[in-house]
């Protein structure tokens, strides 16, 4: 249940962001990353829907490397 | 296995490491990773991992997944959770379904979700029924769930609440008289919504080293790294090596938002009793998202549950880390994944579902 996947913003409108891993796109909110600025291309941890962090480029294709295909195929794990 | 693992594992295999050093998870996705990958394995034959209370799952009072299923029973209520949550077992009249799965297949509405939102979404599809959220889980669930409640809820939906923090849990068994482990790794995920800070008390008030770590292996094989050097050094610290998302104070709207939504409270765990401050509730002002005061459940009625596992079900002692999963009489003989006896055989966050996914069969067979 805390197993988070990192997407990419591709679009934004208001709190709900448009998310995108591995060709999936989800609408994720971004309610509790108030304190940030998230723009299109940026990175998120997502769980339960939710952003919980902001994380570099860098950083979320580590974790998509070594989560590997099959983690990224269910970005709701 | 990558590079930068290979190479961890190479430097951990170089400590001159002598007697055995027990090494504690409190986190479900820990556990998996460390089963699927092998760790145990590659890891120097004294040092020891230990799947400890990291499943919320698997410690949802029994009381609570009864006035779930009771809830899911009555003809205008749809009941959501978690799908987890869906096939825990309570201890019931053999007449009675003894799960929100089998309540569903006796025609209760029943929904898994997999997100708050959900929840809320239905609620608002179904203006006519009452929506309930069963919402078990840690930090890392809660926060979204107080941010649900603080981005406000419409008026049919309510929140059957089992919540939990994950430090308190550690807490008591560091505080008993035998902890059952000599190094800790803090979960990644509830360090980044509550700051790693929180377990600072493992090394300042116990001695104990401490590394925060994340979910792929090189993350876990560095947070091994640091808590074996730590040890063999008689230095304690809390190390984190998942800088890239468990950043110093957390996530400050998750805790404000849980602040403004929820009280701490002494909270039961399932087979395991009461831990102080361990639990969250509604704030008195939102009783009205409350399904216990909505649906005037007796509370009474629950105490009397309190803390049933199903019979012959060692899950409490597994979620403590003092027995391995195979070492439950009922592993892999009455309870399987396919029949799940007790909670931790239920839950993908469960010590007993995971090892038996990643092949533990019986203790001859398992190198601990």
């Amino acid at each position: 249940m805390c197993l988070g996947v990192p997407m990419r913003v591709v679009e934004r409108d208001g709190f709900n962001a448009r998310c995108e891993v591995n060709g999936i796109e989800r609408t994720v909110s971004l309610f509790l990353l108030q304190h940030e600025d998230v723009a299109p291309g940026d990175h998120v941890m997502v769980h339960v829907g939710y952003a919980i962090q902001k994380m570099s480029e860098a950083q979320a294709k580590a974790t998509w490397d070594l989560l590997g295909e099959a983690f990224a195929a269910e970005p709701d794990a | 296995m990558l590079e930068a693992a290979k190479e961890t594992l190479a430097r951990i295999r170089a400590l001159p490491l002598t007697g055995r050093v027990r090494i504690m998870n409190v986190c479900g996705g820990h556990e998996r990773t460390i089963s699927m990958a092998g760790l145990r394995a590659a890891l120097p034959e004294n040092v020891e991992l230990i799947a400890g209370p990291g499943c919320p799952v698997c410690v949802c009072p029994e009381e609570d997944v009864h006035d779930a299923i009771a809830l899911s029973r009555l003809a205008n209520v749809t009941l959501v959770a978690f799908g987890d949550m869906l096939r825990v077992p309570a201890n019931v009249p053999k007449a009675e379904p003894r799960s929100l799965e089998a309540a569903k297949a006796a025609g209760a509405d029943v929904r898994p979700i997999a997100s708050p939102r959900e929840a809320a979404a239905i609620a608002r599809a179904s203006p006519a029924r009452e929506v309930v959220f069963f919402a078990a889980g840690f930090e890392t669930t809660t926060a979204p769930v107080a941010a649900m409640i603080a981005e406000g809820v419409p008026s049919n939906l309510s929140v059957l609440l089992s919540g939990r923090k994950t430090w308190p849990a550690v807490a008591m068994l560091l505080d008993s008289e035998q902890p059952g482990f000599d190094a800790l790794v803090a979960p990644g995920h509830v360090s980044a919504i509550m700051g790693p800070e929180e377990w600072r008390f493992v090394p300042e008030r116990h001695g104990l080293p401490a590394a925060v770590a994340g979910f792929e292996a090189d993350s876990l094989l560095e947070a091994f790294h640091s808590v074996l050097r730590q040890h063999l050094e008689h230095r304690a610290i809390l190390d984190n090596c998942y800088t890239a998302v468990a950043k110093p104070g957390g996530n400050p709207t998750a805790r404000r938002l849980i602040a403004d939504v929820l009280d701490v409270v002494d909270a039961n765990w399932r087979g395991i009793g009461v831990i102080a401050g361990s639990g969250f509730a509604l704030k008195p002002e939102l009783e009205r998202l409350d399904a216990r005061r909505r649906f005037a459940l007796d509370p009474a009625a629950g105490r009397k549950r309190v803390g049933q596992m199903p019979p012959g079900c060692d899950c409490a002692r597994v979620v403590l880390g003092k027995i391995k999963p195979n070492e439950c009489a009922l592993y892999g003989k009455a309870c399987t994944p396919r029949n799940p006896v007790g909670p931790c055989m239920v839950s993908d966050e469960g010590a007993c579902r995971i090892r038996w996914a990643a092949g533990l069969r019986d203790g001859a067979a398992a190198k601990s």
